[in-house]
């Protein structure tokens, strides 16, 4: 789908420290409320992991290698999580229960199984996987949607949801293959990421990349060639879709993230990187290995006191180069 | 002898009803009742195809309805009914073929009544559905009904009418806010809800031991008078219809329903009542 401008966001896997500060900050500015709750337009997964909505890797959706769209699995409100609340009031303030206690059941959430990773010590390993609305420039929610109500902002490609003419159908949550768009039962409509449209018009950007406390987050037009988007993506190609298999051509890239050696039997360090390669291919596809050794020089590079455009990029000095809105 | 038949017809099913709350014994009871009260053979109804006249009902004035569209009322039992084969809508959209075989070949029967009285139009619909679903959550998909009517001519195409020259006006009775919308529309995609909301109505769900003969009853009315550019008027010679059911108990919505193919033509001239 051909837009004037593409906005888009790369985030940098190897700063991720995993602290949730722009999943607080979006659901503090979007989701915290009105039929929302159960709703992380921007949430943290430990990776190897199953993710939010549980499992979503392999509900389908998407479109086939012919371009059809297919038809994928329906999340239930127990893939998302059902939110909950303690009795803060009873345990603590008034002392009539005993225990402080959730109000439902958890049984799942937006980084339920954080942490985990797999591996056996000492080569177990995980890292964080920050997911938002890839505001794709084939979305399939936009293909699926039988009503024209699902739209792509010709001067920044954003993806949103018209909620006057939305029905609630909900075949925009079963084609997005990343399951980034959500039923919010309160209104019987879809809604989802907006990429913070109010604040990008106003030359800020979003929430979860202003605060970031890692400063992961690179927000830029896919055509500024001065701006950072450009830079990683095209010029360096470091930054890369998040299953681009799926078809949707997402516009929001990951620079893959480096881990240490494995260790061998008798402590000694292997030639083969903590976070098998073979994993990483699985999620952001084969360039990843090229991607992993250009990061290492750079590093090297920069180590060695010689300069790296790329690094210095990637250490993300100032915001103002960070995000460049205009 | 209508008549007696029709009060036949309203024991067996008051009979069945109350068997929900009895012992085993009356269930075989009111099995029994089930098989005896087929309504596809019931000689009371009278099945319509697609381009048949049906004529509205009138409603003397001298009849006072305790409550405007009660789907229970007694006067139902006194209309004539009519029965109309619905079939799956022919997908349009790719979110809809994806969906379509599931459910494909079946065809579900539509019984219908239509009165009026000096002004007002009402249409009562039944039909079975095992499962009663009044939610619109995450995990579940409710249940509806609604009425298409073609502002215009037969030319109006029944897949929702045929742009802004030919469109239609639908009342939808939507299970999980128990209301009916009116909305208009000039082909798939296009339904709008329209400023004016002058349709009311009701419905009740009657269960039963047997799951298939478990069903809805709606009944839907307006003004006779329209109200407004895409509000159908009644006061023309035909006025094609059309009815869809939604399951959503199958996850149906959108175009994933069942449909009258083409039109039925509504005769709502006061003239029309056929004395019953």
């Amino acid at each position: 789908m051909t837009v004037k401008r593409q906005l888009s966001m790369v985030l940098d896997l190897n700063k991720c420290i995993g602290c949730h500060t722009c999943t607080a900050a979006c659901k503090l500015m979007w989701t915290n409320r009105n039929g929302r709750e159960f709703m992380y337009w921007n949430n943290v997964e430990s990776q190897p992991g199953k993710g939010y909505p549980r499992d979503y890797e392999n509900m389908g959706g998407g479109f086939d290698a012919d371009g059809a769209l297919r038809l994928g699995r329906q999340p239930s409100q127990e893939d998302y999580g059902i939110p909950w609340e303690y009795n803060y009031e009873e345990a603590l303030m008034t002392g009539t229960d005993p225990w402080l206690r959730p109000n439902v059941k958890p049984t799942w959430g937006a980084n339920w199984d954080e942490d985990q990773g797999l591996g056996d010590y000492p080569n177990s390993y995980y890292f964080y996987l920050p997911r938002l609305c890839n505001h794709c420039a084939n979305p399939a929610c936009l293909a699926a949607c039988t009503r024209n109500a699902i739209y792509k902002r010709q001067e920044d490609g954003i993806v949103l949801v018209d909620q006057e003419r939305c029905r609630g159908y909900r075949y925009c949550v079963n084609a997005c293959p990343y399951k980034k768009i959500y039923f919010n039962e309160e209104i019987s409509k879809s809604e989802k990421c907006i990429f913070c449209y109010p604040r990008i018009e106003k030359g800020l950007p979003t929430a979860c990349a202003q605060q970031c406390v890692g400063r992961i987050r690179w927000i830029g037009y896919r055509d500024d060639e001065d701006g950072p988007i450009h830079k990683l993506v095209e010029k360096y190609k470091v930054a890369l879709p998040l299953h681009a298999e799926w078809g949707t051509q997402p516009n929001v890239f990951y620079v893959p993230p480096l881990s240490p050696s494995k260790f061998g039997e008798n402590g000694e360090q292997l030639d083969e990187s903590r976070i098998p390669l073979s994993y990483l291919e699985s999620l952001f596809g084969p360039r990843t290995g090229e991607v992993l050794d250009t990061l290492a020089e750079a590093r090297q590079a920069k180590a060695d006191g010689k300069g790296s455009e790329l690094m210095d990029i990637l250490i993300g000095y100032k915001h103002s180069e960070m995000f460049k809105l205009s | 002898m209508t008549s007696h038949v029709f009060k036949n017809g309203l024991l067996v099913n008051r009979t069945r009803r109350l068997a929900g709350s009895l012992t085993a014994a009356a269930c075989l009871l009111a099995s029994a009742s089930v098989v005896a009260d087929h309504s596809d053979r019931n000689p009371n109804v009278t099945e319509v195809e697609p381009w048949d006249t049906v004529k509205v009902s009138r409603i003397p004035g001298n009849i006072y309805l305790r409550t405007q569209d009660d789907p229970d009322d007694l006067i139902w039992d006194r209309l004539p009914e009519y029965r109309t084969a619905l079939l799956p809508a022919p997908p349009v959209h790719q979110s809809v073929a994806l969906r379509f075989e599931e459910g494909s070949t079946r065809t579900k029967h539509m019984y219908f009544q239509l009165a009026r009285s000096a002004d007002r139009l009402y249409i009562r619909l039944r039909w079975k559905d095992p499962t009663e679903n009044r939610d619109t959550t995450v995990d579940e998909y409710r249940d509806g009904v609604a009425v298409q009517f073609a502002l215009n001519d037969t030319d109006t195409s029944y897949m929702m009418g045929s742009g802004h020259e030919n469109p239609v006006n639908m009342w939808y009775w939507r299970a999980d806010k128990e209301q009916v919308d009116s909305l208009a529309a000039g082909g798939y995609g296009s339904t709008t809800t329209l400023p004016v909301q002058n349709v009311s109505g009701a419905s009740a769900y009657f269960t039963d031991p047997v799951p298939a003969d478990r069903e809805w009853q709606v009944v839907m009315s307006r003004p006779f008078k329209s109200d407004g550019k895409y509000d159908v008027n009644f006061d023309r010679d035909t006025v094609p219809m059309g009815f869809a059911v939604w399951q959503g108990s199958e996850n149906e919505r959108d175009g994933n329903k069942r449909v009258t193919h083409t039109w039925i033509l509504l005769d709502a001239s006061p003239d029309s009542d056929n004395g019953q």
